[in-house]
């Protein structure tokens, strides 16, 4: 049984301009088979019985629901900004819980063991003080004031610098990051991943891009983001138990983890529990 | 030299692991895989009309096969990595640059599927995978037994450079190594010659540098 | 006692500075060399985010998570926290720790404070490790003429002596190979055996 609560949220379910005529991109939401398709012109998602699914187009993605839609799909105001560069980062299958993988994306401390040389190194691997709070009006957990050290920040940079970071948990299986901009020190790059929750131990993640970066071919763009994520996939898929477990004690975090450890209670608190182990086992 | 490359692919990895051992630089050109399918489109085509990665071009010269241009950069930057110091190792060495095709289309074709969600018949992906991990860890245990830890003779070669990548990276296509430990062994051996590179999937020997004694400041930074 | 005590490999596959998966019954386990030597085995979970400990790596007297770099000393005590340099972790972060020795060239795990009673494998050479798909129960297929003592199975190859140490993993077995004949000989046969338990599951 499928709390209501999660079943009435968006989740992305496809990259729009891949999505073909019948019989589609066929996959799977929280554990329902769907197809994704072009019929007339418009995009369909729908269950095996036929029936259609409410979805919007955003961020380059197809967004389904297939409760009745709570909300609106959260707002990321940079991606209509100009003079930014929507980079579609393609799909990557990973099993574990859609919950670890987005809790991974909102972690800095394991830089310079996973992502070694490019997003940290040792010896700089201390996480600093930073702030953490759920936001009551917009309904998302937000850590601000994040810096690390960064041998290779991005694509465009070309030297160490310390980053500063913004994290951002939107929707039980999405979340953003601002991170300092190498080419424009006033703005922010953004970065998200959408995650679609095949089932609770197995998730299909999306990376997604808005940069300031006129220079980089966008062959070169994409294979970076897609490094970094498929550094993390070797994790994800070896974290015992495969399911996020909400329950404090089962797990033990530290200052690094303040962000992890809001999105845990968020989840809890909404009852987002699809992905999630509750009891300790 | 000009590399047609692909971050994910292990084919191109092999010729971005054999250069970087070799001490060669490589001129890489991203194209876009995935999601974009690059390697299939025409302009592509016109350069490779397989429309396979990696493409390796050397002024005149275009090679389109990953063992073809392992031995290319051996022959020119490194002769010993060509491993034919006698008739009987060189036909050795050609046996797992073939063996490492069976790899490919195993454990590689395994990785795809389960990765970047690519069609086929899983299991049949990871049985072939697996009978290949058998038949290289029982060469391997010979070899150590024999007091070696590369696949033909004291020295790495290219035979060990064209099978590593798909080997290692099998957990990506969900088979174990855990069932292997003359090839952990040799996977280790590889993983810490001077000038390794990895790819993701292949995580840094962290044990090779010590400890940091003391970690700077964050603030001093 | 000595049922408790389970094989996890050869000594000759766990070099000084390396750590690898294992098992316990139905526990996974991280089981680690030192740089001087020592064996330790421990629950293959890191205790901060579940991480599996036999993907880390050894520094001296330590073994670290690779997720995020925590380090554990012999004890399983977490010694440092690399996010939080300044820091002296708290006693309670601790990896479960399993009791683990070696005797003959095997490597044996059992739960912590196990009194130590091996099987005599004095006389053989370690071989190899082999994992068979296949339960224990159709081990008889393949080794025929074979008494089985616990948990090793002793016979004769081409009238060599042999003994197997099994590592009982469920679906599948580790069979951990020792003999006094000629160990490529051993090896191939050891492929031999495997083939035959695996036709006999599958037929």
């Amino acid at each position: 049984m499928i709390a209501q609560a999660v079943l009435n949220e968006w989740y992305p379910v496809a990259m729009a301009a891949q999505v073909g005529a019948w019989p589609g991109r066929q996959t799977q939401l929280l554990g329902s088979d769907i197809a994704v398709f072009l019929d007339a012109g418009e995009i369909v998602v729908q269950r095996a019985d036929g029936s259609a699914l409410a979805v919007c187009l955003r961020y380059g993605h197809v967004w389904a629901c297939l409760g009745t839609p709570a909300h609106d799909l959260f707002p990321i105001p940079e991606a209509d900004q100009p003079g930014r560069r929507l980079v579609d980062c393609g799909v990557v299958r990973v099993k574990c819980s859609p919950l670890r993988a987005v809790e991974n994306f909102l972690d800095i401390a394991h830089f310079p063991f996973v992502h070694t040389d490019v997003l940290g190194a040792e010896p700089h691997t201390e996480v600093g003080r930073y702030e953490v709070q759920i936001r009551e009006d917009s309904d998302e957990v937000w850590a601000t004031k994040v810096h690390f050290y960064q041998p290779q920040a991005a694509k465009s940079a070309s030297g160490g610098i310390v980053t500063e970071y913004m994290y951002r948990v939107a929707a039980p299986t999405a979340a953003v990051l601002y991170k300092t901009c190498p080419n424009k020190p006033d703005a922010w790059d953004v970065i998200g991943i959408f995650v679609q929750p095949l089932t609770e131990e197995l998730c299909e993640v999306w990376p997604w891009m808005a940069l300031f970066d006129d220079a980089t071919p966008q062959a070169d763009l994409i294979q970076f983001q897609q490094m970094i994520f498929l550094q993390d996939r070797s994790i994800l898929e070896n974290q015992i138990p495969r399911l996020l477990p909400l329950d404090p004690g089962k797990e033990i975090p530290t200052q690094a983890d303040m962000t992890s450890i809001a999105y845990r209670r968020w989840l809890k608190r909404k009852g987002l529990t699809y992905g999630a182990q509750m009891v300790a086992a | 030299m000009k590399l047609y490359d692909y971050v994910l692919s292990a084919s191109c990895y092999k010729i971005r692991l054999m250069a970087a051992l070799l001490g060669v630089k490589l001129d890489l050109v991203a194209v876009d895989f995935h999601p974009g399918r690059e390697h299939r489109a025409l302009a592509f085509r016109n350069l490779n009309p397989a429309g396979t990665l990696p493409v390796l071009v050397d002024g005149d010269l275009m090679l389109t096969e990953s063992t073809a241009m392992l031995v290319y950069l051996a022959q020119a930057s490194g002769r010993a990595w060509l491993g034919d110091s006698t008739p009987a190792r060189a036909a050795k060495v050609q046996n797992w640059l073939a063996f490492s095709a069976r790899l490919g289309a195993s454990l590689g074709m395994a990785r795809l599927h389960d990765m970047l969600i690519y069609p086929g018949d899983i299991d049949a992906f990871r049985r072939a995978g697996v009978e290949c991990l058998r038949e290289l860890e029982a060469h391997m245990t010979e070899a150590r037994f024999a007091g070696r830890i590369f696949l033909e003779g004291d020295a790495p070669t290219i035979a060990d450079i064209a099978c590593f990548p798909n080997v290692a990276l099998a957990p990506d296509g969900g088979v174990t190594l855990d069932d292997y430990p003359a090839i952990r062994l040799w996977s280790r051996a590889l993983r810490a010659l001077p000038g390794f590179i990895e790819m993701p999937g292949i995580h840094r020997l962290h044990e090779l540098k010590p400890a940091p004694e003391a970690v700077p400041a964050l603030e001093d930074l | 006692m000595s049922g408790m005590w389970v094989a996890n490999g050869l000594s000759q596959d766990l070099p000084l500075g390396v750590v690898m998966a294992g098992s316990w019954q139905g526990a996974e386990l991280a089981i680690w060399r030192s740089a001087t030597g020592r064996l330790s085995a421990w629950n293959d979970r890191c205790p901060h985010r579940g991480m599996r400990l036999s993907h880390g790596f050894v520094r001296g007297e330590t073994l670290s998570c690779i997720y995020h770099g925590w380090t554990y000393g012999t004890d399983g005590a977490c010694s440092k926290i690399p996010a939080h340099p300044a820091m002296v972790p708290p006693a309670a972060i601790k990896a479960e720790v399993y009791a683990c020795v070696e005797a003959d060239g095997v490597i044996w795990v059992a739960p912590a404070g196990t009194e130590v009673v091996l099987p005599d494998l004095s006389g053989l050479v370690a071989v190899r490790s082999v994992t068979v798909q296949a339960d224990v129960a159709a081990l008889t297929r393949g080794l025929p003429g074979f008494v089985q003592h616990g948990a090793v199975w002793r016979g004769q190859v081409e009238g060599a002596a042999v003994a197997l140490v099994v590592q009982d993993r469920g679906a599948s077995v580790t069979l951990h190979g020792l003999g006094a004949g000629d160990r490529v000989r051993l090896s191939r046969w050891l492929d031999g055996v495997r083939r035959l338990v695996e036709e006999g599951v599958l037929a």
